[in-house]
């Protein structure tokens, strides 16, 4: 049995006619890592809120189909019990400060003291979760002090320090350094390994295809198609509806198109594009 | 403009460590007493023997004279003006200007009132310098005060200098693009559209996505919530707080026997 | 009665006043830098009031005014409850369908401005004997002096400065209401008050512009009654 079950999701906002999702039915095992791609517009925010229990409970609109983790239904959940066991991140760092507290540990401690987490509790485990992410630093700080990267950072602990068993990132590190956002995907992927299923909107599929198990590509609202990482990334069929892969996938496939190219898989890192290139000479 | 919207003065003093609801009770008997006590120096009694010994011993008396002389005073020393010149009291003319006279009588009348105002705002003024808005709202929502209620106040002091800083680049923005505010009438009116339009609608549109956030983080849990910390209380300071509310109810009582 | 108003809050609500409130006292500043005779500074009070219902609006004014007061101008303090009804009696309005074309949000700033009018007399009177520290004290004093008894004196000052500031605030509301996409503005608890009825809006200028005119004559018509008696 799947830990989270998603059954012919089909979901429109308020006022609009075209569906931000149809027809979705996903698996995804407990301890697994998924990454969502796909163009902006294509559902991968719509599917996280639909996860994370957003859609149906604050987002009202036309659902159809349900969405079920840990063995329960969303639908079914209220949305405060709902975030128990779902952890959400979205894009915008800024618009996730609380605005409550002062400072970044305080910050951290919000969603604790929130759920009723004894307070020596809730030290140790913002203690943790700070050092988790590696901004034990910026304990004292302001969060709106800090850039956007660290913003982010502030967001992704946040959420760990509540430990859900579900976490859903939406496009987590959109604001930070490369350095900073493979740090991200090592981190998440740290998680998942100690059991932690992680869904992640994401572009940087360099570190996708290095971190994560599998890869759901969606277009237009409908699970185009997934797969392992390098499988996905690497597909005809992704390249021909548009989804922008790496620029190394891409040079690669230049390459092939010209009779270059002579390995058999195209390259999803740099790594392998340069063994590749090199391999032409 | 600092980050944050706050008097708070952090100090190791006697002021700074009692309880929030203690110095918040304190301001108001202290308002309450400098208005009803029916004698003339009340509030300036109140004043020189009451909150200025205390901001010397809560180690903020640069602070609140500071306060005191360059907010507070200003203030009061307008409306004492005004009252003197405007209340039509009394007979003995002191000073005379247009229409308006200040008797001795309204000038004595404006004192007293110019004097009550002066100690309601050094009041708060002394606690707002001597307690953290945070160590308030966590006190008062551990006594039961709806959690929401920190979040809107706590966060509130925290956008309004975001809210103006943006206000001023606007302003600037429209500044360097021909906006005079010495021009006239009309095209200052209508130049508080461009002001005002991108200040409200970035704001509201940030709304949804703010309060998902807080969301995600139990913010509409049912659960008992918990604090961070731990705001310290005593027997003493009970007592202290229910013998300011007796000196308050004795005020009120001799105000109404009195007149 | 509890329960009424827990409907007025919900998350949104709750995330919105801060930033009601910070509109609240940006607007007043820039208002006051361009230096125009209004206030305008209760704009966001009345948004939260017609979005999430009275007690939100009413909670909205009061934290303006006390936040206002103690960081900003603490002459406002004593005033808390004008705020207050300021907001409450936007969102009662709201109830009532007046916040739904231009010309009932013109009665709605009219009431609101009686409204407030009414609250400020006593504060006025027992607090500062009459005369604030605003310019409109001026106004009173005059009519102090011409033996217009005081409670009477500030209540029509009260009168001639309140209307022209609050249904330029309303107005205000309601077409920064107006200007929001309709998604974010269906997430408040009691959207469906501010959801504009059919009607040309050209058309509804007018007939506000001729309520206005009236609200004017009327106003003439009792400060006189009250003055000459």
């Amino acid at each position: 049995m799947a830990f989270v079950n998603v059954r012919n999701l089909t979901y429109a906002y308020p006022l609009t006619k075209q569906p931000a999702l149809q027809d979705i039915n996903l698996q995804i095992e407990e301890g697994e890592f998924v990454a969502l791609i796909g163009a902006n517009g294509a559902g991968k925010s719509t599917l996280c809120y639909a996860l994370a229990g957003f859609v149906p409970h604050f987002f009202k609109g036309e659902l159809q189909g349900e969405v079920e983790a840990d063995g329960k239904l969303s639908s079914q959940s209220t949305l405060s019990e709902w975030t128990l066991n779902v952890g959400l991140t979205f894009q915008n760092p800024f618009n996730q400060i609380s605005g409550a507290k002062y400072t970044v540990f305080e910050e951290i401690a919000f969603g604790l003291e929130n759920i009723g987490v004894p307070r020596e509790e809730i030290k140790v485990r913002v203690e943790e979760a700070l050092a988790l992410t590696d901004i034990r630093e910026l304990a004292r700080r302001s969060p709106y002090s800090l850039s956007g990267g660290q913003q982010q950072r502030v967001a992704l602990t946040s959420i760990l320090v509540m430990r859900p068993k579900l976490l859903v990132l939406d496009e987590p590190t959109s604001q930070m350094d490369p350095v900073g956002a493979k740090e991200v995907f090592s981190a998440v992927r740290k998680l998942a390994q100690e059991g932690m299923t992680v869904v992640m909107a994401e572009h940087k599929t360099e570190w996708i295809a290095r971190f994560a198990d599998r890869v759901v590509a969606l277009k237009e609202g409908r699970i185009l198609m997934q797969g392992a990482p390098r499988e996905v990334l690497t597909s005809d069929l992704l390249f021909e509806n548009g989804f922008g892969v790496s620029r190394y996938t891409s040079a690669a496939r230049e390459a092939r198109r010209r009779g270059l190219w002579t390995k058999k898989s195209l390259p999803v890192s740099l790594d392998e594009a340069a063994e590749g290139f090199g391999a032409i000479r | 403009m600092s980050d944050r919207l706050s008097f708070h003065v952090q100090r190791d003093s006697f002021l700074h460590r009692l309880n929030p609801l203690t110095k918040l009770t304190l301001a108001f008997a202290l308002v309450v007493v400098a208005f009803v006590l029916p004698f003339y120096w009340t509030p300036i009694f109140v004043l020189f023997a009451v909150i200025v010994p205390l901001s010397v011993s809560g180690k903020i008396f640069r602070e609140f004279s500071w306060a005191a002389l360059r907010l507070i005073l200003p203030a009061v020393g307008f409306l004492f003006v005004m009252q003197a010149l405007f209340q039509p009291i009394g007979e003995q003319v002191v000073f005379k200007f247009y229409f308006l006279d200040a008797t001795t009588e309204s000038v004595a009348y404006a004192f007293r009132n110019a004097a009550r105002i002066f100690v309601m705002i050094s009041a708060f003024t002394l606690f707002l310098l001597s307690t953290h808005p945070s160590e308030l709202m966590s006190d008062l929502t551990r006594r039961g005060l709806p959690s929401q209620f920190s979040y809107v106040v706590i966060s509130t002091l925290q956008i309004i200098p975001q809210m103006q800083a943006k206000a001023n680049a606007i302003i600037a923005a429209q500044r360097s693009r021909g906006l005079d505010t010495e021009s006239s009438f009309l095209k200052r009116a209508g130049a508080l559209g461009p002001l005002v339009g991108p200040l409200v609608f970035g704001s509201l549109v940030e709304v949804e996505e703010r309060a998902i956030a807080i969301e995600a983080r139990g913010f509409t849990s049912k659960r008992a919530k918990t604090s961070l910390y731990e705001i310290a209380d005593s027997k003493f300071e009970s007592v202290l707080r229910w013998s300011l509310v007796a000196l308050v109810v004795l005020s009120i009582g001799l105000n109404l026997w009195h007149s | 009665m509890f329960d009424k108003i827990k409907s007025n809050f919900n998350t949104q609500t709750w995330v919105l006043i801060p930033i009601a409130i910070a509109i609240n006292i940006a607007i007043g500043q820039i208002v006051g830098l361009l230096k125009l005779p209004v206030f305008l500074d209760s704009i966001g009070t009345v948004l939260v009031a017609a979005l999430c219902g009275p007690w939100a609006g009413a909670l909205t004014g009061t934290l303006s005014n006390l936040i206002w007061g103690v960081t900003m101008d603490p002459n406002a303090l004593p005033w808390w409850p004008v705020a207050f009804m300021i907001g409450y009696m936007a969102g009662r309005m709201a109830e009532w369908g007046f916040f739904k074309s231009w010309w009932k949000i013109v009665v709605t700033g009219f009431v609101i401005a009686i409204t407030a009018a009414i609250v400020s007399t006593p504060i006025s009177v027992y607090l500062y004997g009459g005369i604030t520290s605003s310019g409109s004290s001026f106004i009173t004093a005059y009519l102090m002096q011409t033996g217009t008894d005081m409670v009477a004196a500030v209540f029509s000052t009260n009168f001639l400065v309140e209307p022209v500031d609050k249904i330029i605030t309303a107005m205000l509301a309601f077409s920064i209401i107006l200007g929001l996409p309709k998604r974010i503005v269906g997430g408040y608890p009691k959207s469906e008050q501010a959801q504009v009825e059919g009607g040309n809006t050209q058309q509804q200028l007018y007939i506000a512009v001729g309520v206005i005119v009236v609200l004017i004559l009327l106003a003439i018509f009792v400060i006189s009654k009250i003055t000459g008696g």
